[in-house]
């Protein structure tokens, strides 16, 4: 029993240490994540893959962090970690309680790395608005489940106003339509150092996904909400892709994909709380997972690259080329652009394929789910041309070179071409099979089984061997590329000006001029805020303004001493209370 | 000098040089222009063009200021192919040669307009080749407007139409051979006289012919997306095709002594777009094959007279060249040429060009905003030394 | 769609190159001459090809030969196969551009004989310099030529590029094929090419 929770014991010591130590307290992180998976993780028990996905992303930010923390200063890394515990705990809990303990346990240093890092701390007051909105939220859906069923475990309901309101608080949090509109999630997102921001948005938002299926799996069918759901998704998918394509900001990039990502799990999620046959439900809760996974491994390789090259904008960011980063980065691109081989792929195949297999059940859930299938694909369009965005326009740094960081990139891609290959020992038997006579061997092939027409199958391990082979034949053929390097025609004058991000990817602000509200105004080009997000400021600043007020009445130091000692003081409580119960 | 004096602005504006701004009737000292240089914003970029790429005819160089797609603004280099011409202190019949390789695709108005101002200066009655002349510059104009069109249908990347059209060039080019003896009107213009072989100009197949594929053109819906409402400009400064296409009724034509036309009705366009140019042109064609058929009927091939009584004199003259007003200043001393100067249509259609890119156009704009106001380097980039 | 009927209803005829048609300027002149020619393109009575700029006053007379051009080298064949142009614009006058452009009117259609125009120095066989030298081009002509792949042409094309014409003075270069004539019609640039390839004998 003790050594079931002996990562969670590691994982608090090792923020403690973490505060004099910080290497040995990142190393410690990383171990007690490996521990935990191994205890946790069960093969074909699919709500456990979410312990294996959270587990790869602490372990892989972990490693990232001991070479990058070191601009940050002493308090970077026990709120990272302790960030990391609040997840873990997220994890292993078994009601509500427990649940909700360790989603404040995760926020409030993430509010805090944010305070820490800007100068400006509206940031993080916006960041903490959105946050506590969703923590009141659940909370709600723990006393109306504890209403339903007098217990707050979490266990079977029939009534699926839990599931409504405790997904809306979760969706606050993972930044999606309607609290998606205003850029809070990457404006927040994107103000923390990038490990920190790897971790919020690959983890941090896959509770949320975490607590809505296990509450999902937990409630009974509705058409209603599921549709909801995908609709919600759906709207967040398009927004998210197409600013995170103009966004300037790469960790802001970063953040608005991610929401991208989330309104897809989302409207997958819609599509499991809808669907009423087994089969197909089984095939879509795979998907889910697969699809996190995916995104979750992605993005913290997203956020690592972007932290390597040690700028914010891709302005700054200039010329230094490394073979072994840009093959990690393509890999983990790729992934996010729903390209093969890797996993990312293989999550989107399976999301197009989930839409479009439901559209065998007719009705409105099947109109819905092929208008959706489509503009999810629509959706991973712009996600690619952003992604090419971020491809380009990175392969630049003008830190210091470290070599150690492009080891981290470079695992971090090969670990999503991997989970690739093997995807179909982890998907259940009852989805996998094989054409023999094309040669493709039984075990080999994923397909939905769910009509005897196939919409799509995959193969991972004949498209990594497919693949494979071409590269070895186009090399064995052509050999190494014999470059001739000549001077580039520039109307036969020197011109020394590069192509930029911000006009690569204007033409959708000048063709979504509706949309994005781009226009000149005395020979400037503007991009009007959202009014929503202008609304969202005065809100944050009055919360700032009622905080400080308390702060200065009743303790007489600085908001930041005062929140940790909030976070101590929560921990605490909530730690008696819940050995307690 | 019959048509101008020396002084203040008087009537439209009809370009500057290097010494002086020349209006309707006045010639004025010239105010200095002042060429700020267009600062861009950080997430702009300067898009450079030329001044030697494919799809430009002749070398100019353009810098475009881009936030990606859009156009904020422009400036155009046109210096790197400036010649400088040694003309000053040459007989007119040398000077001739030279005047003629100012712009070789329009060398009719450039020559007549030189000429015109000789004989203004030395006082000699030309009245005898008006005729001959009006012909020579509309078939100069014919040429010149299937080239810009031509050139709309290039940037259209519309190969049928653009061929077709080219064709008609050379179709034209080979009459003006037959009846000048050069495919460029070189050596064709002599003072108060062109030789040519008149009765060889036909052209009633070239209009069946153009008309047909003006037609068809205007039937194209993507050709007409391509160039409705890009390169709007209206501006009261303006000359030529440009100015007409934005309802001003600007024609030498009309307004110039120079060379008499009787009762010209000018075609006139609103909007000011690509488009409403490609109208004007494409109606210029039609209109200019009618005067010369008009004209032939009532020519003779005889000779003038081309006496010469005076060998000193200032003159001037201005006349509608293809793109716009061409004006010569010239002062002859002892049938050498002391001073001389010349405003080319080019001067003006380049700053109509650099309003009209720039007022809401995307890059892929661009080509049909250049095309469509025919402007030639070579006339405007030439010192005379 | 459309315009591919029209196209093909139109049915204009590329024209055969030994049928062209005749012009007396430029062409070769014949004869001999006292006249004090404006460009020096006469001495000794006789004439010089490269400095005439055709301006019809000498008594030399036009033989409608069109065959005015230099061969100064021998070209490789491996340019039989395509010929791409890229043309250069020092400082015309535009009747040489003009002309250049004309031989891919329909007429022409040089395409025929695997001659091509190409947007970039770095994808050209041949450069055509066209103009008087100008300072402004001089080292854009330079760079474009250090761009331009091996095995490399330099064409001079009209009297202004080879003798600086009447107007100023000559590209500083050695052309390996002088297309001559103010402005050469488009006959004499297609022929001089073919000619250089070894098409035509
Ligand atoms: S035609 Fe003109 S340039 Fe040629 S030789 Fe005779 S006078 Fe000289
Ligand atoms: S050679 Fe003659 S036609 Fe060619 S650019 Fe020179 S002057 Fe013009």
């Amino acid at each position: 029993m003790i050594l079931y929770y002996l990562p969670l014991i590691l994982i608090f010591l090792a923020a403690i240490i973490s505060y004099k130590f910080n290497k040995t307290g990142y190393i410690l992180t990383a171990i007690a994540s490996i521990i935990f998976s191994v205890f946790t993780f069960k093969i074909y028990d699919y709500i456990t893959y979410f312990y294996l996905i959270a587990a790869i992303v602490w372990v892989i930010t972990s490693l990232f962090s001991i070479t990058y923390s070191k601009n940050y200063g002493k308090w970077l890394s026990p709120l990272f970690i302790l960030t990391v515990a609040g997840m873990m705990l997220i994890l292993y809990s078994a009601n509500f309680l427990v649940f909700i303990s360790g989603w404040e346990i995760m926020s409030i240093p993430a509010y805090l790395t944010v305070a820490i890092n800007k100068k400006n701390d509206i940031e993080a007051y916006v960041f903490m608005f959105f946050s506590e909105i969703s923590t009141v939220l659940i909370i709600t859906a723990g006393v109306l489940s504890f209403y339903y069923t007098g217990t707050l475990n979490f266990v079977k309901i029939n009534n699926d106003i839990v599931l409504l309101i405790f997904a809306i608080g979760a969706m606050s949090k993972m930044g999606l339509t309607p609290f998606m509109i205003s850029e809070w999630l990457p404006i927040a997102h994107g103000s923390a150092p990038a490990n920190s921001s790897a971790i919020f948005s690959a983890t941090m938002t896959l509770m949320g996904v975490y607590g809505i299926t296990k509450l999902a799996l937990l409630s009974p069918e509705s058409l209603y909400v599921g549709i909801l759901f995908i609709v919600i998704g759906i709207i967040s998918v398009l927004f998210g892709a197409l600013y995170a394509y103009i966004s300037e900001n790469m960790k802001s990039l970063g953040g608005f994909s991610t929401i991208e990502n989330n309104g897809t799990i989302l409207s997958v999620t819609g599509l499991f709380v809808a669907v009423n046959n087994s089969i197909l439900r089984t095939f879509i809760l795979i998907t889910i997972v697969i699809y996190a996974m995916a995104h979750s491994i992605a993005k913290t390789g997203l956020f690592i690259t972007v932290g390597h090259t040690g700028s914010e904008y891709f302005s700054e960011v200039n010329n230094i080329k490394d073979n072994e980063n840009s093959l990690g980065k393509f890999f983990i691109l790729s992934s996010l652009s729903g390209l093969l081989p890797s996993l990312g792929g293989l999550a989107t195949w399976m999301v197009i394929e989930a839409f479009f297999m439901t559209a065998f059940l007719h009705g409105p859930l099947g109109v819905t789910a092929i208008i959706a299938g489509s503009l999810i694909a629509m959706g991973e369009g712009f996600a690619t041309a952003a992604m090419l965005k971020i491809f380009y326009f990175t392969n630049r740094g003008n830190k210091k070179h470290i070599k150690y960081e492009s080891h981290i990139i470079l695992l971090n891609g090969v670990i999503l071409v991997l989970l690739f290959i093997i995807s179909p020992l982890i998907i259940g038997r009852y989805y996998i099979s094989g054409i023999p006579s094309v040669l493709i061997f039984n075990g080999f092939m994923i397909e939905s089984k769910f009509s005897n027409a196939d919409f799509g199958l995959i193969s991972p391990v004949y498209i990594f061997i497919l693949i494979l082979i071409f590269t070895v034949i186009a090399y064995m053929i052509f050999r190494k590329p014999k470059i001739r390097v000549s001077e580039r025609w520039n109307g036969g004058i020197e011109n020394n000006e590069y192509y930029n991000s911000f006009v690569y990817s204007n033409n959708i602000r000048l063709i979504l001029k509706k949309i994005l509200r781009t226009k000149y105004e005395n020979n400037e080009l503007i991009q009007t805020v959202d009014l929503f997000w202008l609304v969202m400021i005065d809100l944050a600043g009055a919360y700032r303004k009622i905080s400080k007020y308390i702060a200065y009445k009743f303790m007489n130091s600085s908001i930041s001493m005062y929140l940790i000692y909030m976070i101590f003081a929560f921990v605490l409580i909530i730690i008696i209370t819940s050995v307690v119960y | 000098m019959k048509y101008y004096k020396f002084g203040n602005k008087n009537g439209r504006y009809i370009g500057s040089n290097n010494k002086y701004d020349v209006y309707e009737n006045t010639i004025a000292s010239k105010i200095p222009e002042n060429n700020a240089i267009i600062e861009k914003k950080p997430y702009e970029i300067y898009f450079n063009y030329g001044p030697s790429a494919g799809g430009l005819r002749e070398s100019v160089n353009f810098s475009i200021v881009t936030p990606g797609e859009t156009i904020r603004d422009i400036t155009v280099n046109s210096h790197y192919k400036r010649r400088k011409i040694k003309i000053i202190n040459d007989d007119i019949n040398n000077a001739l040669l030279k005047i003629e390789r100012i712009n070789g695709f329009h060398t009719a108005s450039n020559t007549v307009c030189f000429l015109l101002a000789i004989e203004d200066a030395l006082d000699i009655d030309n009245t005898g080749s008006n005729d001959k002349r009006i012909i020579e510059i509309e078939l100069e104009r014919i040429r010149s407007n299937i080239d810009v069109i031509k050139g709309l249908c290039e940037s259209a990347g519309f190969s049928v139409p653009e061929k077709q059209l080219l064709y008609l060039r050379e179709k034209i080019t080979r009459i003006i051979s037959d009846t000048f003896n050069h495919r460029y009107f070189f050596s064709a213009n002599q003072i108060n006289n062109v030789c040519g072989n008149f009765n060889k100009i036909r052209l009633n197949g070239i209009y069946d012919e153009f008309y047909e594929i003006y037609n068809s053109l205007l039937e194209s819906k993507i050709f007409m997306d391509r160039i409705q409402e890009n390169g709007i400009v209206n501006d009261i400064n303006s000359s030529g095709p440009a100015a007409r296409a934005s309802g001003y009724k600007y024609d030498a034509r009309i307004d110039s002594e120079s060379l008499t036309y009787d009762n010209y009705n000018i075609y006139t366009m609103e909007e000011g777009d690509t488009f409403s140019r490609f109208m004007v042109r494409s109606n210029e064609v039609l209109a200019s094959i009618n005067i010369i058929n008009k004209l032939l009927r009532e020519i003779g091939n005889g000779k003038n007279n081309t006496e010469i009584k005076n060998n000193s004199g200032e003159g001037t003259a201005r006349i509608e060249s293809p793109q716009g007003d061409i004006f010569y200043y010239v002062n002859i001393e002892d049938n050498k040429i002391k001073d001389l100067s010349m405003v080319s249509p080019s001067y003006l259609n380049i700053e109509l060009f650099k309003k009209a890119v720039k007022n809401n156009n995307i890059l892929t704009d661009f080509f049909f905003v250049w095309e469509s106001f025919g402007i030639w380097v070579s006339e405007l980039e030439v010192d005379f030394i | 769609m459309m315009w591919f009927f029209k196209g093909i209803k139109k049915r204009i005829k590329t024209e055969n190159l030994n049928d062209k048609y005749k012009i007396e300027y430029p062409s070769a002149l014949e004869g001999k001459s006292d006249y004090n020619c404006p460009t020096d393109a006469i001495e000794d009575q006789k004439w010089i090809k490269e400095k005439c700029i055709f301006c019809e006053r000498c008594d030399l007379k036009p033989t409608h030969n069109q065959d005015l051009y230099n061969i100064n080298r021998n070209i490789p064949a491996i340019f039989k196969k395509s010929f791409y142009l890229y043309p250069i614009d020092s400082g015309t006058c535009g009747a040489c551009n003009t002309e250049f452009d004309t031989i891919f009117s329909p007429q022409y259609d040089t395409n025929r004989f695997k001659i091509f125009l190409s947007n970039t120095p770095r994808h050209a066989d041949a450069l055509v310099i066209m103009g008087v030298y100008t300072e402004g081009m001089e080292k854009i002509i330079e760079n474009a030529y250090d761009a331009m792949p091996e095995p490399k042409l330099l064409i001079g094309l009209g009297a202004c590029s080879i003798s600086g014409g009447i107007i100023g003075k000559k590209i500083g270069k050695k052309f390996d094929i002088e297309i001559l004539g103010c402005p050469p019609s488009p006959y004499t640039v297609i022929n001089a090419i073919l000619k250089a390839r070894g098409d035509v004998k």
